[in-house]
Order: structure tokens, then sequence, then C-alpha cells
């Protein structure tokens, strides 16, 4: 196993070192390293969103993120959300929005959800369903999880 | 609906979302025990082959490596993975033909071996370090070649050395002949061929067990499955371990959709867990979960309809062929379960079914949401529209004019109870404004061909007629007055234990934050046929209502003495038994105190245990409708606008309700337009085992999507309850067949999924 790598990185705001393997991937480090186990392997083949982190604002699927570049970077998982003043309006708004069913999918979309709302706090339908293309959900037909958004984003289309 | 309810209604949010919403529900996945291993499968790169040998010693020692299991160490007891009510009721219907590893391999993705390490990536290195030399068999890769009469046979357990599995399912109104003859003899007749092809779950979770077995012979395993106490069983007779050792721990289930029904790598852990004495971990990768789990039986379905000219349908014969995969599993259920649907929404006077399913070597098919009714629905739906076109009639009018009514006999002589087909469509034409968009849609533009079509669907409420079905609940009232709810019924994301509670609530008042629901588990819940049937609220509903109805009148009845009044006198409101005529009221937690101190007899909890059993065949509807557009050019279909109207009886929860409806359209388009698991002929592969090649409609692809209930309450349902989760899926396909061929103009179209491709060529000819 020999070559091992020193990284720092912030996690959900603290500062970390890590020695790591060179094929760890983030989501390795995440769930096995840290026990965080929030962020979900769905596909481990950047196909459906569940391993969404954001690392520095945008969301990335941590499944085939490589540990190694983590290097200075910032990383926030649902756990460091659930956890933020600022941004657990979100998750609640999927909890309100009726948009959570098996939930498998719902870390990833909350991450997104948030990485939307950074990046546009007011974003329109169609902007919502093109920014969540890489989150696949099986359970919800992404109406509700849509309407969740829109919660969050202060607004409800139903009234 | 009026106010005539406190809970049934309401819009609870699902149990657990405010867990799950922040990640920090446990999945399987996210448990870690003490000293636990991991575990991975060798799984066969073959259709068909015998084991000769293995040699495991080169993975046996590497560092790590902790166990390797395989056909020539571990029991070869026949087991049925589906098996789903008692172990031994109908063994003709459910042929055993699964052992944890077979000498001989019968499709790609097969077990062949397993090894424990002490991570993962040790285990699945392991894998290659493992030689086996194989014998190569004749493979049956197609089910039209499982289907030919002199085709080698893919499972040695197909009947009379053909690839039958267990026995065709035929019957009808009449024999056989008497309904093809009424075909034949009618002005009108029409045969129609369609295929429908083998699409997965799909669920976000992958497959993912966790097996202890401890010193003293006991088995604890955590699984996602459906079907615990059937688990239970199976394993029990698969490793011969006695029932009351082992334990199944229903997890937070990441999505199943029946793929989580039928056993699946459980033996595997659990042996491996009895091998090292070590707690062993099992999660699949997304590949070998397309390939190495379960999928929905593609289907060949000819129809056959005869039809009078002002277009009442005389008699309808329906052929189907199922492939069933490798192994039995669901197969011959998965053909009866089809059969059942075949009778109960069009008036036909003869009917007629005939179906087989066909060992082939390919992937396993099991249950799948729907269990047959899905193929069913989509083949018959666009065989109606064909006939309304030779007849010129409007498919809404014609489907009008031979839907069954309620309280009619079916063609089977069977009471129909409040079956709301045609109010489903009627309701469903007016408010999708099915004539003005008919009428709209002949005026497309350019490469742009717009379509209005729609399906309809039923679906069962529980098993029966199939078994009888049963559940069990017990309900204990803590001291302070709040409640626990113990049930079989699995909770897989729908809500299931939210609709419960409700129905809990409804009865005793009780609010569900004071209701601990605990489902699922064969050492604490009472005994429960599984989550599969959409028999969750209408049979653990109905149980429930029941409990709770005995927990009543237990505080009832302690209350008489408490507030020195006849039980005719007292109601319960808000958590307290009330005295109307005194007014006066004693609080459930002084209740249960008096209980337990024995006030007023002998020390007692209380508490109520109470089983339900099903004799009622109860039928859920809908009516589909859909507005798309093709593009004729490329072949690409845009599905524009959908409404999905449903009879489902009183809906206890609608937005749980409209949830299920959202997931059935989308499984419903991907199965119509987009999902297919795609088999090499020559090797038997998956091809397309990655959510990359294999489509899953994404969020930008779907179309705006209207729910609309019915809610006319059924009799025997629980405060009027029936079903939705397989109904709300049903009939999504059909209706886009039929909006797609209104699209060109009326074409036949006979195979999903309507890929551009296949639309193109459709358009050629
Ligand atoms: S698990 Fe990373 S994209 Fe699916
Ligand atoms: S809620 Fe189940 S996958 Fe999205």
């Amino acid at each position: 196993m020999g070559d091992k790598t020193c990284v720092s990185f912030t996690l959900n705001g603290e500062p970390r070192s890590l020695e790591l393997e060179p094929r760890w991937t983030l989501l390795h480090v995440l769930r096995e390293v840290y026990n965080l186990t929030g962020t979900k392997f769905g596909c481990g083949t950047n196909d459906c969103g569940s391993c969404k982190v954001l690392i520095d604002d945008n969301p990335v699927n941590s499944c085939v993120y490589p540990a190694k570049k983590l290097e200075g970077k910032r990383v926030l998982t649902i756990e460091g959300i659930s956890s933020d003043k600022r941004y657990m309006h979100i998750p609640q708004a999927f909890v309100n929005a009726h948009a959570v069913q098996c939930g498998f999918c719902t870390p990833g979309m909350v991450i997104t959800a948030l990485g939307l709302l950074l990046e546009d706090p007011d974003p329109d339908e169609t902007k919502i369903r093109s920014y969540f293309t890489g989150n696949l959900c099986r359970c919800t037909g992404y109406v509700n999880i849509v309407e969740a958004v829109n919660l969050a984003a202060g607004r409800s289309t139903h009234g | 609906m009026d106010n005539q309810y406190i809970s049934v209604g309401t819009r609870e949010v699902n149990s657990d979302s405010s867990m799950k919403s922040v990640g920090a529900a446990c999945y399987i996945d996210d448990i870690r025990l003490p000293r636990m291993l991991h575990c991975a499968i060798l799984f066969s790169p073959h259709a068909h082959a015998r084991i000769k040998h293995i040699d495991t010693s080169k993975a046996e020692a590497l560092d790590g490596v902790r166990g390797v299991i395989h056909c020539f160490n571990t029991p070869r007891n026949l087991y049925n993975s589906a098996m789903r009510f008692y172990t031994d009721t109908s063994p003709s219907d459910m042929p055993k033909t699964e052992m944890i590893f077979d000498p001989v391999v019968k499709f790609v993705g097969d077990r062949v071996a397993a090894v424990a390490a002490e991570s993962e990536d040790i285990a699945r290195k392991a894998l290659s370090y493992i030689e086996v030399a194989y014998e190569e068999l004749d493979a049956v890769t197609t089910l039209e070649h499982a289907m030919q009469e002199h085709s080698p046979q893919a499972n040695p357990a197909g009947i009379d050395g053909t690839n039958v599995c267990g026995a065709a399912v035929a019957y009808g109104s009449g024999s056989e002949q008497e309904v093809l003859l009424e075909v034949s003899q009618s002005p009108v007749r029409l045969t129609s061929k369609f295929r429908t092809s083998r699409v997965h779950h799909a669920y976000l979770e992958p497959v993912c067990h966790i097996a202890s077995y401890t010193p003293d012979g006991h088995l604890a395993i955590w699984t996602s499955g459906q079907n615990v106490f059937c688990f239970r069983d199976v394993l029990s007779e698969a490793l011969g371990i006695p029932q009351n050792r082992i334990r199944l721990i229903k997890t937070t289930c990441g999505g199943a959709f029946g793929g989580k029904l039928e056993v699946m790598h459980e033996p595997v852990a659990a042996l491996l867990s009895k091998a090292t004495g070590r707690p062993v971990k099992l999660r699949l990768n997304r590949r070998e979960v397309f390939s190495s789990t379960r999928c929905r039986h593609e289907a060949l379905i000819t129809i056959q309809s005869g039809v009078h000219a002002d277009g009442t349908l005389a008699a309808q014969h329906v052929h189907s062929a199922l492939n069933t995969g490798a192994y039995a599993t669901s197969g011959p259920n998965t053909a009866g379960a089809q059969s059942g649907k075949t009778f109960v929404m069009y008036r036909a006077k003869h009917m007629f079914y005939n179906g087989t399913p066909y060992y082939t070597n390919t992937p396993i098919a099991g249950a799948m949401r729907g269990y047959g009714c899905p193929q069913l629905m989509v083949s018959r739906e666009a065989h109606l529209d064909r006939i309304a076109r030779a007849l010129s009639m409007d498919p809404v009018e014609f489907r009008l004019k031979n839907a069954l009514e309620p309280y009619a006999e079916n063609c089977m002589g069977k009471p129909m109870h409040n079956a709301r087909l045609i109010q489903c469509i009627k309701e469903g034409a007016e408010r999708f404004e099915w004539k003005r968009r008919r009428e709209e849609a002949r005026t497309g533009q350019g490469t742009k061909a717009r379509g209005i079509g729609m399906g309809a669907a039923a679906h069962g409420a529980g098993w029966y007629p199939v078994y009888q079905d049963m559940t069990s609940v017990t309900m204990m009232m803590n001291n302070d007055g709040s409640l626990q709810l113990l049930t079989g019924i699995h909770d897989l994301g729908t809500g299931a234990k939210t609709v419960l509670a409700q129905i809990a609530k409804e009865v005793l008042t009780v609010p569900l934050d004071l209701i601990q629901v605990i489902e699922a588990d064969t050492a604490v819940a009472p005994l429960d046929l599984g989550a599969q049937a959409s028999r969750s609220t209408y049979i653990g509903g109905n149980c429930v209502k029941e409990c709770a109805e005995e927990l009543k009148r237990q505080l009832t009845k302690e209350a008489t003495g408490l507030l020195e009044q006849e039980e005719s006198e007292l109601s319960v409101k808000g958590m307290h038994v009330h005295c109307t005529k005194t007014g006066r009221s004693v609080s459930f937690a002084d209740i249960v105190d008096s209980a337990q101190k024995g006030t007023l007899g002998p020390q007692r909890q209380i508490g109520a245990f109470r089983s339900f059993c099903s004799r009622e065949a109860v039928y859920s509807y809908s009516a589909v409708f859909a507005d798309v557009e093709v593009d004729t050019d490329s072949g690409e279909v845009e599905v524009k606008e959908m409404l999905s109207v449903h009879n489902s009886g009183t809906v206890i929860n609608p937005a749980l309700a409209e949830g299920q409806v959202h997931g059935g359209v989308h499984m419903g388009l991907g199965y119509a337009l987009s999902e297919d698991m795609m088999i090499d002929e020559q090797t038997g592969k998956v091809e397309n085992p990655t959510f990359k090649k294999y489509r899953l409609f994404r969020s930008h692809e779907m179309p705006r999507i209207h729910v609309h209930f019915l809610e006319e309450p059924e009799e025997s349902g629980p405060y009027g309850a029936k079903s939705i989760g397989e109904c709300a899926t049903d009939g999504v396909a059909g209706a886009i067949v039929n909006a797609v061929s209104h699209a060109l103009g009326g074409a036949d179209i006979d195979r999903i999924p309507m890929t551009p491709e296949y639309l193109k060529s459709l358009i050629r000819r």
C-alpha cells in the first residue's frame, strides 16, 4: 500500500488533515474514514447523484472525485447542511413538500438544491429541472423535489 | 371530502422524512458492526456451464481473506427465493429450483463463489484469484428460442424436457375452444401481438445485507427486503437452521418496488458469517445489481378479440409468454397474477387467459411493481385502441362502452365491488379535455406530431383470491397514553407506517408523534406476508383498525369503572374517554395507570393483538391520459402533460398517494419509452448495466403530471380505502403507446420501449 499522500482540507467547516491511499475516492473518505454515512453510494459511476457533496460551493459526485485532489478544498456534506442554521430550511423544505419517499436520493438532492440556490437564489422551474438532471430519483417522479426547491427558494407553486 | 374524520384524508408527512432529509436515517450500508467483514461474490461469466473444479487456495492465501465458499463446501438444499406464504402451500406453483451455490450456473451473473475479507477491496481482489474450471453448456438466451420445441433446456426443472416453468396458467369464462370460437364468429375480429421489455426496478439503494451468526447458533440478518418472515422461512430451509434462531430485521429501505421481495444474497452472507464467526456485510455494486438481482418479466402477448359492429366486445383471448430467466422464483405466480387482471376491467362475456413462464439463461425475473400487470395492460390497451380505430370509434367512447360497471358480475361470475373504472375514464376525459386536445392534435406542424392517448388499468388490494391474505398487529399503550404499534407490514419509503398510524389515530385520537410504529422484525413484530400486492393499506389498515378498536374497547371498559357510567355513554376524544351525560372525562394515561394498579380488577396491561384475514377480491382502477409530441425525423418523443385518475377508494393520505402516482408515472414512462435491459444473444450478458446506458427518466424529461382521486369508498376497506402502489404504474405505458400511435396517424405499435430507432422504422414503414 506504500505510497500514501497527505491532504489538508475543510470538512463541514472543520480543518482536516488526512493520510490517504491514492485510489481512495472522496465518497470512501467520507463514509469509511469519517463515518459520515449521510452521503450515499448509489452507482459509483457518476450517474445518479446520490453521493453529491459541495466542493467550494459546487455540487460534485464524490464517488468519482479522487481524494488526493482535496488539498485546500472546502467540502460540505449533508451532515454539514443539517447543522448549519443558514441551510437547515432546505432539508425542511424537502420534508414539507413531501419530497422524501425512500429517501436514498434525498441527501444528494438537498446538496444539489443548496448548490443551485447559492448560484441562483430564484431559479425558475426549467432551471431547477435542468440543474437536477444528474440526480436520479426512482420514487417521486421529481414532482415534489422541484416543489421542495421552490419552497426552499421561498415560493410555493401549489399555494 | 367532508370533515367526518380527524386523521383519514390528512396530508401527514412521511414518517422518517426528517431523518432522511438530513442524512441521519440508517440504511444497511450505514450500519457498522464490531469486527465486521466484507463480502464479495464471484458471478458466472457464462450463460450456462457446469463447474468442474474450483481452486480457492490463492484467494485464501491473500492477506485479509477470512473465508471462501462455493458449491463444493456449502449445503445444496433447494429453495424458491420468491416463496411468500406458508412455506409449502403450493409446491407446484412455486418450483424449488435455486441453491445457494449451484454446481451448474445458469446465467451470466449466477453465483459461483464468495469471499469474506477485512475490506471490500480485499474481498473483490480475492475474487480474481479464484480459479474455476467450467464446462460450457448450450445456452438459451432469448424467449423465442426457449419456446421452440427442440430448444435446449435452460434449466432442467423445465416441464417434460421443455423450458416451461411450472405449469401453464389457463382458464376463463368457458373452455379455450369455446372462447376462441366466440372470437372467430364475431363480426369484427382483431389479433395483436405485443412485446414488452425486461426492465429493472432501479431502486437507488443497491442490494445490501448484513449477517451475523453467533456462537449460540443464532443468525441475525439485516436486509432492506420486503418480506422478512418468508426470508426467515426460506433461510431456515436453505441453511437448515430452525426458524426461532433466525432473526430478520428490515432496515430503512432505499427503494424496492418488488425488487427486494425475493431472497437475494442473504444466504451467502449468512454462510460466510457462520464460516468466519464474524458479522459479514455484502453490498453489490450497480453492475451487479443489474445482472444479479431481479427484473421484470419480458413478455410476448397475443390478444384476439371479437367485437360486435356496434363496438361491444364479445370475446377476448389473451396468450402470454413470460421470460422468467434462469430460475423459477415468481414466474408461475406472475402468470397467475396476470391472469386475474384479464377479467376485471372489460365486459366481454367470453374471456380466456393462457400464460406460461419460460426458463432462459438470462438474469432472473421476479416481482416488480405491477407483477405481470403492466405487460398485460400495455398490450391490451394498445389492442383496444386498434379495435377502436378499426371501428372508427373514439377510444374513450369505446372503453366506456365496454368497461365493467360497479357491482356488476364479471365474465367469471365474480362480484366487482365498487369498481369505478367507468368513472375514472369519464372524469379523466373531462378534466383532460380529451375532445379538445384530440381535435387540436390533428393540426400538427412540420416534423412535430402531437398525439393524445389514454390507457386504463386495474390492480388488486392484497393477495386474495390467489391466497387468503392475512396480517397481524399488536398495539400497546404506554403509561403516558402514547402507543406502540407493532406490525409486520414493511414500509419501503411509500409511507405505509404513516398510513397505519393515521388509521390508529382515527380510532384512538392519539397524535402521530405519540405513535411508535415498529415494523418488520421477525423477533418482535407479528406475522405478515410482506410489502407486495398493494396490500399494506387495505390489509394492514384493516388490521390496525380492528386492533385499535379492540384497544379502545379496553380503554372504555376500564373507564366505565372510573367514571361510573355505562359504556354506551362513553366516547373517545383527544386521548380521553368522555362521558357525554356528565361531561366528566378521564385521560388515557390515568386509565392505563388504573389498569396497571389493578384499581378495578386484576392488574393488567392495556394492549391488543389482532389478526386480520381478507376474503375479498377488491380492485383499484386508473385511467391515464397523455399528451405527447413525436419528432418524426428523430423518432424522439416528448411527453408534455399527463393526467392519472384513480379509484383507490378513500385516500387515507393524499400527499403520500399522489407521491405513489408520481413515482408510478416515472416508472411507466421509462417502461414505455426508454428502459430496456438488453441481453447479448451470443453471451447472455446484460449489455447496459449502468445508469449511463440504462435510461431512467431524468428531471428535465418529465412531463407535467396531474393526479386526481375519485374517493368512492370501498365497503370492505379501512375507512373505505383500497390500494395505490401498483395501480400507479400499471396504466401509464398504455397511455403513452396510444398517444404516440395517435401522433403517428394510428400506427400499430407492437412493442415497448418505443425507442427513437423503433419509431423511425415505424414511420418509414
Ligand atoms: S454514487 Fe456517485 S453518482 Fe451515483
Ligand atoms: S425518494 Fe427514493 S430515490 Fe428519491
